[in-house]
């Protein structure tokens, strides 16, 4: 039997048990695939689960602690991966219809890099299709229910990533952030949860959604984890001309150096949005007061410009994903309608068949955008206001080395509450987009729960172009004042 | 026909013409975006990887030295090279492209504002027109498609059809000259002079049979006079510099019929048919589309320094038109004789090589075998020049052996013939051959003083006024000399000795 308990530790302690041989690899690896055996019926954090390749794995962490070789950073540290991000052996659907049966050829570098730093691949997640939303209900195969309340959704697009951390079905996962897709649901799931710099790690693998804004990252319980994932799959990529040639610092080592001094701005303006829940600005609040209470020099900024990045957000987005999408066409893979007349018809009813209402709302949006006489008005009147964000954060990091706001204006909600209001759903990303439009990193850290609903609350911490050990550093030391314990009811009761 | 007309109808009207020559860089290693290699043909689909056939996920990594090749292509055509420049994307749906997207340049090319100076015409009649270049942009190739039934091998109406991504991503540089060509003529020419140089550069095969440069050209008439432009038509398909011609030729006939006869021209794509020698319209339901370009944001943008130009810049060549004018002007080649030298690289090395070590002041002689009996052997065998069986040196021996006259011209022709199947040196076969021409004098008299003391009766004749015997003397002496004697020696002895 499975010793479940094993999912309660830390990626930096279950390596560090596996390297004293006080448990082996292979039953960490059963105790994943026993927890997502006893809770994954409910939660559907994963459309695919991979025992196969976890054990397989599992058993090269172990031949390498019999011969006593040094262990990579990750050894046996079960891993969930979002279904966009390829992985030899595994179908990655995107949650998609039109990708249902599509099999990876190839590995995503990030992948493979956490791969080689010894994780067990336990599943590809559930997520919304293309990562089009923000609460995994636009999945071609149902929903993902939040570990904390089934009846809520974990976020999106990266609610399986998620979910499987917060039930403890993998210790660590992947997602992909394009407008928020890792940090929101890592505040509706109360994990820690990190969007890195753009170019910081390689999208060589990751189905596209937005190219210029597209950046994987890594979901964990807690800050050292999460750094630990990034210190793994960080780095230039040859295969990703985007991807930048940045020494990677030493995430880890950082962690401890306290906030004393680290001058942290907290931008009000933020908070004054209709639709900041009141809790999730009292979070900040509070959160801002610990970081005055370790030494911190806090101060107040504004980002006017930054309340425009969710229009802004919504030209480029479905711009570029309405592009990365036409490859979709039912000729060389994916679904294709048994009974076309011709080419066209091949294309065109594959298409509307194989994608969701989401996904084909999206690609029309783009289309529209980039239409003859409609792109200086739409997609260049975007591109100028995110340079007016860019510069905007530009002038406030002069100020700061740090920006503290809510990761989402609200605490999960129910399934189906904002499925058919579009707006709304879009208005969850509010505060995550324009770290996304200005490349910046950002990391959302549970600060609390919400009196009335129990549920969640995180708040984004923003640092400057590759200073992501700053931003660490940063969310290490809320962490450990905060000292709150992020164990759902779900875990606790089962 | 239309070519016989077309004389008659350029009196009249003017033809405005503009090209656009997309040329695949067969000459780099790998693709546009990833590391397959860059060839024709080949089993379908092995020249492939998830870059190319835009798998889900896959990322394009430009290829620099394609980015280096199409800057290079612009300095050698005095273009503008950008200092900030970007790939866009240019969408369309089409089953030969797999990403359903080229990659492309849009408002930012690598290279603007060049110019071509083309010589037409020979003799009187020659002269050069300046042709001015609009851009030249890097993108990348599509796939092939096999239209199986249906009519024309277009997909429209065929039963099924097969797609070849092997050649999908190879690098293409698309040049778009302005509207300064006015005939066919020019046309052509231009052609093959630009073909001259990207074979000069090294960056292209340039084969328009296997479509690795392809030429497609707007064309339009107006009367003589005036300033105005006419409607447009775009001519395609056509395969060979010929093939430009022609097409060119029908369609201002055609157009001048047009509009002779109260008609208009009807801006659209027109297919050139070879075989009929004919322009016919392709459906306009294939063309009509909004690409929605926008920059490729799977790419940062590029910022070339002038260093970095000025290097690619000392990595030009000669150029055929210089190359030409040093051979008139420092060999003192024939113009005609040094262009069709200078136009081709692969003969310019051996022929500066042959002269190199046959001496400066060979370089006629030279130029006339590389122009004769090389030039025949290479067609008679299809084979390059490098590897033709004949080197340099040995055709400068060749030359070398004729001009100090140890063989007559015939007797080189035949070492040619020999050397070609043998691979020996020249001086090695006439050794050999025992074809060593004496010009010895002393030697030829002895011979001819045997022929004389051997035939009173005909010395006597000569003598008696029957000079004509003369020739009849030499033959006897070359007879006796098995042919090796140097026939203006032996003519000018036998004389000397009869006069006596």
């Amino acid at each position: 039997m499975a010793d479940r308990t094993l999912m309660h530790m830390t990626a930096a302690r279950l390596r560090d048990a596996i390297a004293r041989r006080e448990v082996s690899a292979r039953e960490v690896a059963e105790a994943a695939l026993a927890q997502v055996e006893a809770l994954d019926a409910r939660v559907h954090a994963f459309n695919q689960v991979t025992p196969d390749l976890a054990l397989a794995a599992a058993e090269r962490i172990d031949r390498m602690v019999a011969a006593g070789e040094d262990l990579p950073p990750l050894a046996g540290v079960p891993a969930g991966i979002k279904d966009n991000m390829n992985l030899l052996g595994t179908r990655t659907t995107c949650s998609s219809r039109i990708l249902e049966n599509y099999e990876s050829v190839y590995t995503c570098t990030a992948v493979q890099r956490l791969l080689d730093a010894g994780a067990l691949p336990i599943g590809k997640c559930n997520m919304d299709e293309f990562a089009f939303g923000s609460s995994t209900e636009n999945s071609a195969f149902g929903p993902t229910r939040n570990p904390w309340d089934l009846e809520r959704v974990p976020g999106g697009s990266s609610g399986g990533s998620a979910a499987a951390v917060a039930a403890r079905m993998a210790t660590v996962s992947l997602g992909s952030d394009t407008g928020g897709s890792i940090r929101q649901p890592g505040a509706l799931t109360g994990t820690v949860a990190v969007k890195p710099t753009y170019g910081r790690v390689s999208r060589y693998g990751l189905v596209a959604f937005a190219s210029s804004l597209d950046q994987i990252g890594p979901f964990a319980r807690t800050v050292e984890d999460a750094a630990l994932v990034l210190q793994a799959i960080a780095g230039k990529d040859p295969m990703d001309a985007t991807s930048v040639d940045e020494p990677v610092s030493d995430y880890i080592a950082a962690l401890d150096a306290g906030v004393a001094g680290l001058r942290v701005g907290v931008v009000t303006d933020m908070l004054e949005l209709e639709g900041c829940a009141g809790e999730v600005r009292a979070s900040v609040e509070r959160a801002a007061k610990a970081f005055a209470d370790l030494g911190a020099d806090v101060g107040e900024v504004e980002l006017p410009m930054s309340r425009h990045g969710l229009s802004a957000y919504y030209i480029i987005g479905p711009a570029e994903a309405s592009s990365n999408l036409a490859r979709f066409d039912g000729i060389r893979y994916g679904y294709r309608v048994p009974d076309a007349e011709d080419v066209l018809d091949l294309c065109m009813r594959s298409r509307a068949e194989g994608f969701g209402t989401e996904t084909i709302r999206r690609v029309m949006l783009g289309t529209y955008a980039l239409s003859a006489g409609y792109y200086d008005a739409y997609y260049g009147q975007a591109q100028k206001t995110r340079t007016l964000i860019m510069r905007e954060f530009a002038e406030a990091f002069e100020r700061f080395d740090v920006l503290l706001t809510p990761t989402s204006p609200t605490v999960a909600f129910k399934i189906g509450e904002k499925a058919s209001d579009p707006l709304a759903m879009y208005l969850s990303d509010v505060y995550t987009i324009p770290l996304n439009l200005a490349g910046l990193p950002g990391i959302s850290v549970p600060a609390g729960l919400c009196e009335e609903s129990g549920l969640p609350i995180g708040v984004q911490i923003a640092a400057r172009h590759f200073d992501e050990s700053t931003m660490f550093r940063a969310a290490a030391a809320l962490e450990g004042a905060l000292g709150l314990d992020m164990t759902p009811p779900l875990v606790r009761e089962t | 026909m239309a070519k016989d007309r077309l004389a008659g109808v350029l009196e009249r009207y003017e033809a405005v013409i503009g090209l656009e020559i997309h040329t695949e860089l067969t000459s780099l290693n790998s693709k546009m975006f990833c590391g397959c290699p860059v060839a024709f043909g080949g089993e379908p689909n092995t020249r492939v990887c998830p870059v190319c056939l835009g798998m889900p996920g896959a990322l394009p990594v430009p290829n620099e030295a394609a980015v280096e090749a199409t800057v290079l292509a612009g300095l050698a055509l005095d273009c503008e090279i950008a200092r900030f420049s970007q790939f866009h994307r240019k969408n369309y749906f089409y089953p030969d492209m797999p990403k359903n997207y080229q990659i492309s340049q849009y408002d930012l090319p690598f290279c603007t504002n060049g110019r071509l100076d083309v010589e037409v015409g020979e003799g009187d009649a020659a002269y050069v027109t300046r042709i001015g270049i609009t851009r030249i942009h890097l993108e990348e190739d599509t796939g092939k498609m096999i239209h199986v039934g249906g009519a024309e091998g277009r997909i429209a109406g065929a039963d099924f059809s097969l797609v070849d991504f092997n050649r999908a991503g190879t690098p293409l540089i698309e040049l778009v000259t302005e509207p300064d060509i006015r005939t066919p003529e020019e046309a052509r020419r231009f052609a093959q002079t630009l073909r001259t140089i990207f074979l000069a550069l090294g960056i292209s095969d340039c084969s328009m049979e296997e479509g690795s440069m392809r030429v497609d050209a707007n064309v339009s008439i107006r009367p003589r006079g005036a300033s105005e432009f006419g409607t447009k038509a775009e001519v395609k398909n056509m395969n060979s510099f010929k093939a430009l011609h022609d097409a060119l030729a029908y369609e201002i006939v055609r157009q001048a019929d047009l509009l002779d006869s109260g008609g208009r021209v009807v801006q659209e794509t027109r297919h050139w048919d070879a075989g009929a020698k004919r322009t016919s319209a392709l459906r306009s339901k294939e063309e009509a589309h909004d690409y929605r370009y926008f920059p490729e944001p799977d790419m940062v943008p590029f910022e070339f320094t002038d260093e970095w130009i000025e290097s690619v810049r000392a990595k030009l060549p000669e150029l055929p038109a210089a190359r030409r004018d040093r051979y008139v002007s420092d060999l003192g080649l024939p113009k005609q004789d040094a262009r069709l030298i200078a136009d081709d690289v692969a003969l310019s090395r051996f022929f500066e090589a042959a002269v190199q070590a046959a001496g400066a002041s060979r370089a006629k002689p030279v130029a006339n075998w590389v122009l004769g009996e090389l030039s025949a052997h290479l067609n008679a065998t299809g084979a390059a020049v490098d590897e033709c069986g004949v080197s340099p040196a040995m055709l400068a021996e060749l030359v070398v052996l004729v001009d100090d006259g140890v063989i007559s011209g015939k007797q080189a022709k035949e070492v040619f013939a020999e050397m070609v199947v043998t691979g020996e040196m020249p001086g090695a076969i006439v050794e050999r051959k025992g074809m060593r021409q004496v010009s010895d004098e002393a030697a030829i008299e002895a011979a001819v003083r045997k022929v004389l003391d051997e035939n009173p009766a005909e010395v006597s004749s000569y003598r008696a006024g029957k000079t004509g015997l003369v020739g009849w003397f030499v033959g006897q002496v070359m007879r006796e000399m098995r042919g090796q004697a140097n026939p203006a020696v032996v003519n000018e002895v036998v004389r000397r000795l009869l006069e006596q």
